[in-house]
This record gives structure tokens, C-alpha cells and sequence, in this order.
């Protein structure tokens, strides 16, 4: 040791930490299960610190955020990449807390004398599922806008307090400004700070109980229940023989998290990279055309709603969530047999495989249903009346039949149909004028084009220049911030007639 | 509730030979040396924020109407108002130029900030030179050399054009506080 080194050391002790923290002896043969809950951890660091960068490129009020967020996108080095990390951080955070839950679940780990840490572990939950829903609202566009309204109206469906609640979360009456900041506060003060404080908790507990013994060590000749008054004296035997095996936290169980967690981290930075976050229009409130859809974590439940009568709305909407609370709350204070395999509880695995296989069923589901003929403006800005008008026409004329649109569910394609070029560009490539000319006559164009003619009676000279105006808005997506570059060639006659 | 102390540990260390127990340290932390790395990459670079664009042909405002309302022998401030790129808004910016003549013809224009920290300066009637209020600055009004104070270069001028009778400046900051003139 170095002198500074023993000089810190004879007054705070080092040695008796490391020997406390890292040289503390673990059960022998952990699984690769027991890395979930540290991966969790490694991706909750990864959320700060990508979380800090954003924050330095994000401002919180409808008049700006949606362009900041879009400055990080395109002006800022690896912006989209920090950004696109944070985003798939937060799918990663859902997936491991519940792996890691149900890891525990299955082995019993929950039992005495670890209800204390489960109930932690509840808690750490919901604040996830908090940071990914007030999260979800803050680049404000089309999505996030329609996903938090409809997310904040199934709060308002509690019974008594629903409309209480639904002002108390938006922070007035109707979602907008103060809704915009409250969700941001949360999402970056309040939940940080309690997340912080409930997991430096779990992982004193985890340091203190050591991880549980494998499910067959504690199980031989065991007391049945583990509020028989001998359970504690065998728990405590079995766990000291389980930890002799000369096992060390530090490097044995510290190499495999930090595999587990590279990994994970590794994912997180090519779907950042390759894949992004994505950046819709910018948030409309009066356009009623979107049809919202929360983030894929919360569609089990989303969908769930589409299957109940609406008397019996609330009830699910309000009533499940709850019902699980307490449930998981409840669990290992009601659940005492000593068994702790997962093949050795019928009815836990029977709950447990149930909830997972219809969660995934309905996500499936939702997967499907993905709304169709929701036609999005790819434009990055806020469609006009006129623009509006015109993608209406676009959907009633199927235009999606044919020509493929990016962001724009397909529409089922009609036998005959021919291939058609994608309009997600088009805007880039024609004028307004010459769209309009195109949709008159396509075949005056090209004279072996399979396009219709939608000139009058078909549709009205307005509404024609109302289709070309949505047409002509189409860019290509927000985030390429390409520029057009008119390839318009007119026919002979039209020529003719504009020369004179 | 165990306990866990170091003396619970046996002698015998099982599985964990040196060689195993080095290996995985070493692993360890070439683990956590390329989480590191892949988080701080993208991070680091995100944190510098993107450099301006710089404006082709150069940022060239019209700060006179008319060379023959301009006085001679007497410097003249002129303000002006210009749109700027502010990260994600567009935001409006005051800058101003000293401008200058001696036969009406030929013109001289300043930068309105003082070399020194930044500060406008303006005309001391009384003395015939740029005077620097926050520092004590002093600035020679014909040619831009500091006279007095802790200035460290003289003013910083400006191209200066005559169209049809207006005068045109390229505007420019540079960098403040040290010697040598960079653009900013």
C-alpha cells in the first residue's frame, strides 16, 4: 500500500471495507441468473450519464422542446447516439427488473429472510415504470403527446379520485406547458433521487444477507414453513456451509456481472447507434387524425383495455395495476412454505407462466394491430388546414394501396395492384405545380403509367391541390433534414401552352 | 442473519487458485474498461457542443446609407440588429461598429467590443480617443492602437466596402483577451 494509501487507511479503515464488501465469502455455483440484478445497475449508470448529456441539450417547454431535441438529432457529434442509447436504456431497464424479479421469484429468494429486500424491489419497479412514462412525453412530438394524454386519462378513470388525480398529473386541466415540466421535474429530479436512495438500500441488504443459497441447499430437511421457530437456526446453518466452497465476491461473482453487463451495455450502444430513437412530427393537439400507442412495455395493459366492455373500463384500467401491487407487496409475508424451486410450487409456476404467457400474448396482439391508414406527416413540422385536407384525400383515395409511404401503415394491397414508387421523398423531387399537373393526367406524363387520372369528376381541382400540397410535404423523415431539389419536366404541350 | 467476516473464510480456497483469481480480476476490468468506453465514447463527443456555421462571402451589413452624411474627423457608432442561429431557436443579436473617416472617402471601422474583455467602449469628445469604461482602456481613434489600460492588442478592424455611396462592413468577433487576433 502506498503511503497515501495507509495514511487514509489508519484513519478510515480501507482494509476493514474491502474485506467487508469485496472479500466477503458468496455461495458457491451462482447462476448467470444472479447477474440480472447488477446488469440492471450497469444500465441505471448508463441512464445517468446519457441522461446528463441530454439534459444539456434539452429544453423543457412545448415552445422548444421538440426543436431541441431535434438540434441534439442532427447538429450535435453522437447526439442521436446518446440519445438512442438513453431511449433503448430504458427498454432494457424494464426487461432486466423483471428478469431479474422473476429470477428471484423462481428461486424463492423473496423467502425469509429476504422480504425486506423484495419489497424494495416492488418499489424500484413502479419507479421504473415511472421514469419510462413521465420519459415518454418529454421530445414532444405526435407520440408522445397522444401516449401521455391517453395515459393520463386512464388515471382519470379512478373512481372518487380520478379527476383529482388526472389535474394533479398534468398540473391543470388540460395537458400542455405545466404538464411538460411537471413530467420533466419527475423524471429528472424526483425519480433519480428515489431511485438512488431505494437501491443504495437493496444493495446494503444484498451486501449484508448475501445472496441466497441455491434452491436445493435450502431445502433438505427443511422446517416446512419458515415461520416455524426452528427455520432460522437451519437457514443460518445451511447458508454458513453453503459459503465454504473459498468462493469471494471480489473477483468470482464481480467477473461474471461485469461479463453480463458489457454485454448488455454493448447492445445498448449499436441499437443507439444503428438504430436511434426515432423523432416523430412535432406534437399537434389539434390534429384528431393520430392514434396513440404507449411504448411497447405498456401495451400488455394497453390492449388489455381493448377487451372489456367499457362499464368495466375502470375497473381494469384502475383495479389491475393496483391489484398487483398489493399482490407483489403481499407475497412473502403470505407465502411461508419453505419450498423455494420453482418445480417444486405448481401453483406459483401455473400464476407465473400464466401472466408471462398472456402479457406476451397480448403484446403480440397490439404488435398486430398497429393501427392502420394513420398516415403520418413525416414533414417535422405541423401540417396546415390545406396540407391536412390533402392527406384526408390520400387515405379515402388509398393512395397507400399502391405507393408505399414510410411511417405509414400498409394498406391491403388490392389483387391487380402494381407497383408503385414511394412518395416518403416526393416532396424532395416535384413542385407543388407539377404534382398537381401529374395527379390531373399521370398518363400525359408517361404514357404507359398505370395510374389513374384523378382530374375532375374524380376529384375537384381543390382537392387535387390539396393532395399535392400534403405530397408535396413529404420530405423524407424529420431526422434526414434533406433539401428539395425540383426534377420536374413537364409534357410537350403543356409547354406549348405556357410559351404563349 | 449471517455474518460475514473474514475470518468465516477457510484456508483452503476450493476452486479459487491464484491463477483463476488473477485471470478474473484481469477480466474484470477489461470488462468495465470497454463499458467504459463504449458509453464515454459517444458521451465525450456529444458534450462539445457543434461549431457554428460560418456564413460564405462573409457577414456583410450595410452600416451607412449615404457617405455624405457622415462626419469628418469623428468617429460614429452604429448598432445594428442581426438574426442568429442559437443552438435550437433563432435569436436576435445587437453588434456594433465604430466607423470612421478622414476625407469622406476612404473608411476606417472597429469592432464595437474592446479587445480587452469585451466591453463597449465609446468617443471621448474631450480627449479625441476611444475610451474603455470598464478597465480604463484607451484607444487611438485614426489607427486602433491601445494608448492606455491593460488592452493586450489594438482594436480589431473591419473590411470595409463603399457601394453606390453605402457603406458595407464585414462583421467579425475575435477572440478577446489575448494578443493575437483570431476570429472568434
Amino acid at each position: 500500500m502506498s503511503r497515501v494509501g495507509r495514511w487514509i487507511d489508519e484513519r478510515i479503515d480501507l482494509t476493514g471495507i474491502r474485506r467487508s464488501l469485496l472479500d466477503r465469502p458468496v455461495s458457491q455455483n451462482l447462476t448467470w441468473w444472479h447477474t440480472l440484478g447488477s446488469a440492471t445497475l450497469a444500465v441505471f449508470l448508463v441512464q445517468v450519464v446519457t441522461g446528463i448529456v441530454l439534459g444539456m441539450y434539452y429544453s423543457p417547454s412545448p415552445d422548444h422542446a421538440y426543436e431541441s431535441i431535434r438540434y441534439l438529432e442532427r447538429a450535435v457529434v453522437s447526439g442521436a447516439t446518446v440519445r438512442g442509447m438513453h431511449h433503448w436504456g430504458a427498454s432494457a431497464m424494464v426487461v432486466l427488473v423483471f428478469a431479474h424479479m422473476i429470477r428471484v421469484f423462481t428461486m424463492g429468494a423473496y423467502k425469509y429472510p429476504r422480504e425486506i429486500n423484495w419489497l424494495l424491489g416492488v418499489a424500484l419497479l413502479f419507479i421504473v415504470l415511472g421514469f419510462g412514462f413521465t420519459g415518454y412525453l418529454l421530445p414532444w412530438d405526435q407520440k408522445a403527446y397522444w401516449a401521455t394524454a391517453v395515459g393520463t386519462n386512464i388515471a382519470g378513470t379512478t373512481p372518487f379520485i380520478g379527476a383529482k388525480l388526472v389535474t394533479l398529473l398534468r398540473g391543470g386541466s388540460q395537458q400542455g406547458a405545466a404538464t411538460l415540466t411537471r413530467f420533466y421535474s419527475l423524471h429528472v429530479l424526483l425519480l433519480p433521487v428515489l431511485l438512488v436512495i431505494i437501491v443504495g438500500l437493496h444493495l446494503f441488504l444484498v451486501i449484508r444477507q448475501g445472496v441466497a443459497p441455491r434452491t436445493a441447499e435450502l431445502e433438505t430437511n427443511a422446517p416446512k414453513r419458515t415461520s416455524d421457530s426452528g427455520y432460522p437456526a437451519y437457514y443460518r446453518t445451511r447458508e454458513h456451509e453453503s459459503k465454504t466452497g473459498g468462493y469471494r465476491f471480489w473477483p468470482d461473482i464481480i467477473a461474471k456481472d461485469v461479463i453480463t453487463g458489457t454485454m448488455v451495455i454493448a447492445i445498448l450502444a449499436i441499437l443507439g447507434r444503428f438504430v436511434g430513437a426515432g423523432l416523430e412530427a412535432p406534437a399537434d393537439p389539434t390534429d384528431s387524425s393520430y392514434v396513440p400507442l404507449p411504448e411497447w412495455y405498456f401495451r400488455p395493459f394497453f390492449q388489455l383495455l381493448k377487451l372489456v366492455p367499457g362499464s368495466w373500463e375502470s375497473a381494469i384500467a384502475v383495479g389491475l395495476p393496483m391489484a398487483l401491487v398489493v399482490v407483489l407487496l403481499l407475497l412473502p409475508f403470505f407465502d411461508k412454505r419453505s419450498t423455494r424451486s420453482i418445480t417444486k410450487r405448481p401453483a406459483a409456476a401455473t400464476i407465473l407462466g400464466g401472466i408471462i404467457i398472456s402479457m406476451a400474448v397480448r403484446l403480440g396482439a397490439s404488435m398486430r394491430d398497429q393501427p392502420k391508414n394513420a398516415v403520418a406527416p413525416e414533414v417535422g413540422r405541423i401540417l396546415t388546414s390545406t396540407e391536412r385536407a390533402g392527406r384526408t384525400q390520400f387515405e379515402r383515395q388509398q393512395c397507400g394501396g399502391c405507393h408505399k409511404l414510410a411511417g405509414m401503415a400498409a394498406v391491403p394491397k388490392k389483387e391487380d395492384a402494381p407497383d408503385a414508387p414511394e412518395l416518403t421523398e416526393v416532396g424532395l423531387r416535384h413542385s407543388t405545380a407539377w404534382l398537381h399537373s401529374y395527379l390531373e393526367d399521370p398518363v400525359r406524363f408517361h404514357p404507359d403509367s398505370k395510374m389513374p387520372a384523378y382530374g375532375p369528376p374524380t376529384l375537384s381541382h381543390q382537392e387535387i391541390e390539396e393532395l399535392s400540397r400534403y405530397l408535396s410535404s413529404l420530405r423524407g423523415l424529420p431526422a434526414l433534414n434533406k433539401q428539395p431539389e425540383f426534377r420536374d419536366t413537364f409534357p410537350e404541350p403543356l409547354k406549348a401552352k405556357e410559351t404563349k | 442473519m449471517s455474518s460475514t467476516s473474514a475470518e468465516q473464510v477457510p484456508a483452503s480456497d476450493g476452486d479459487g487458485s491464484e491463477g483463476r483469481r488473477s485471470f478474473l480480476k484481469r477480466l474484470s476490468a477489461f470488462g468495465a474498461l470497454i463499458s467504459a468506453g463504449l458509453v464515454s465514447f459517444p458521451v465525450l463527443r456529444a458534450i462539445f457542443p457543434p461549431t457554428a456555421r460560418r456564413l460564405k462571402g462573409g457577414n456583410w451589413v450595410k452600416v451607412a446609407d449615404d457617405t455624405a452624411l457622415l462626419d469628418i474627423g469623428v468617429p460614429i457608432r452604429v448598432n445594428f440588429v442581426q438574426s442568429v442561429d442559437d443552438a435550437w431557436i433563432e435569436s436576435r443579436t445587437l453588434n456594433g461598429v465604430w466607423l470612421y473617416t478622414e476625407d469622406g472617402e476612404k473608411f476606417k471601422a472597429y469592432n464595437g467590443h474592446c479587445t480587452h474583455l469585451g466591453c463597449s467602449y465609446f468617443y471621448d469628445k474631450d480627449r479625441k480617443d476611444f475610451f474603455c469604461p470598464c478597465h480604463r482602456g484607451q484607444f487611438d481613434v485614426k489607427t486602433g492602437k491601445v494608448l492606455d489600460g491593460p488592452p493586450p492588442r489594438p482594436l480589431d478592424e473591419l473590411e470595409v466596402q463603399v457601394r453606390d455611396a453605402s457603406v458595407f462592413v464585414n462583421y467579425k468577433d475575435f477572440r478577446l483577451g489575448v494578443p493575437e487576433r483570431i476570429e472568434a
